[in-house]
């Protein structure tokens, strides 16, 4: 009788602080991806040692303003499909929305 | 008599006998329970910290019926200092913020004059690890799915599979084909509304990349973009993507005069002065990467980095038409 009470008191015991101890070690995912522990997480931070820096004159990236912009006469091959010649170049918006949205980007009739 | 006296001899003597043999089982018993008791303590105490997910608000309130496939809809810092970004951001463009934590995740909703404007996550970098922060670019998608099958045709590498976010919708991180990390989102409430973003908002964003050709049709098979050749100096390329008759981003050639630097996606910030803006990322403990220079449109265009490393852009947006003339 000793021992069966003594099994059960340890198992009892066992199965609680058990319980107990993986409840404290739990590091939840949260629902989102950033912590799912698939070893990608450290992905989204980009390679360190990137250096800015080397745009030359003539270097830009923002798009033409207003209307009427024509794309440079290409030539050649392209992997991507080029937008038709005749096409005007879109740009930004030229209305506020006075808010709303989240977040940004670009976007915008011409 | 003697078989009486058995009997009240057995008699009296049984029920001792009884609470004797029941006793220890109901020790036993009791013990049992407890343990189960414990347990289930532990159990309830654990279940909401691995249930309970981040709930992270929709990025259109109220939802909308607009859908934009190819708008970047959202862009989300990743930090290894939340408090150190938030004072950042907070000090550079006034964004208050409305901390969401839940488990061992924290996340910060910034916003500009009540406008909600972009997301922060706390992330540490693992230790050894040298890697930089990054703003995230999320793109409109209708279906996640689909964007992953045709990414996955195209050269790309899914770096979180997709997944639903509470109230956000269906996301997907991915890396194109020359590296550059991007998230795709089918957002649940629809996408914001195409109009010129306030100083302080997001108005931009550029690939800037080691194949610009290749990835403008990386991008072109996953959001139907119309693609646009910009007039550009020898050697390097600037396209421009859209869609629904709107500009969405540029695509340039990465300066190969920086070998260590990295495809990516950067997104700027539109501010009514690149100058004065550039100064206040210094006083606030970032740094300028490129300094502040006319672009094509008549503004100045400028690189910063945050406190913690993370870059993005500054892009004057005039209300009239071109302030300056860019060098070519």
């Amino acid at each position: 009788m000793n021992n069966i009470l003594l099994r059960g008191l340890v198992l009892a015991l066992g199965v609680g602080t058990l319980t107990v101890l993986l409840a404290g070690c739990i590091v939840p995912a949260g629902g989102y991806g950033y912590d799912d522990g698939v070893g990608v997480g450290v992905d989204y931070y980009e390679p360190y040692g990137a250096v800015y820096g080397g745009w030359g004159p003539g270097y830009h990236v923002a798009p033409f303003r207003g209307d009427g912009h024509r794309g440079a006469v290409g030539g050649g091959t392209h992997a991507y499909r080029s937008a038709p010649a005749s096409r005007s170049m879109p740009s930004l918006p030229s209305h506020g929305g006075g808010g709303g949205g989240r977040g940004g980007g670009g976007g915008g009739r011409r | 008599m003697n078989s009486q006296s058995r009997s009240n001899q057995s008699n009296s003597l049984a029920p001792h006998r009884i609470t004797a043999q029941r006793m220890k089982p109901d020790r036993v018993g009791r013990f049992l329970r407890l343990g189960l008791f414990v347990a289930f303590l532990g159990i309830a105490n654990a279940t909401p910290s691995m249930a309970a997910p981040l709930q992270l608000p929709a990025i259109v309130e109220p939802a909308s019926q607009e859908h934009h496939v190819g708008k970047i809809v959202f862009v989300e810092l990743v930090t290894p200092d939340l408090a150190a970004a938030k004072k950042f951001y907070a000090g550079l463009f006034g964004w208050t913020f409305r901390d969401i934590q839940a488990g061992g995740t924290k996340y910060a909703e910034a916003f500009l004059d009540g406008r909600p404007v972009a997301g922060l996550i706390h992330k540490d970098v693992p230790a050894g690890e040298h890697r930089q922060p990054s703003w995230l670019s999320f793109f409109a998608v209708g279906d996640v799915d689909a964007v992953k099958k045709v990414a996955l045709q195209n050269g790309a590498k899914v770096l979180f599979e997709p997944h639903n976010v509470p109230d956000r919708g269906q996301e997907a991180v991915f890396a194109d084909p020359q590296g550059a990390v991007f998230v795709v989102l089918a957002s649940s409430t629809g996408d914001p509304p195409d109009v010129l973003a306030n100083p302080g908002e997001w108005i931009w964003s550029s690939l800037i990349t080691s194949d610009p050709d290749a990835d403008a049709a990386f991008y072109q098979k996953l959001f139907n973009y119309e693609v646009f050749e910009l007039p550009a100096n020898p050697g390097v390329q600037h396209l421009l993507l859209a869609s629904d008759d709107y500009a969405r981003a540029s695509v340039n050639t990465l300066p190969v005069n920086r070998p260590k630097a990295h495809p990516h996606w950067l997104n700027y910030v539109r501010v009514e002065d690149a100058v004065k803006m550039s100064a206040k990322v210094v006083a606030l403990g970032g740094r300028v990467l490129v300094e502040p220079r006319v672009d094509r449109h008549g503004g100045k265009v400028a690189v910063v980095a945050d406190p913690l490393g993370a870059p993005f852009g500054l892009l004057e947006w005039p209300d009239t038409e071109s302030k300056e003339v860019p060098s070519e």
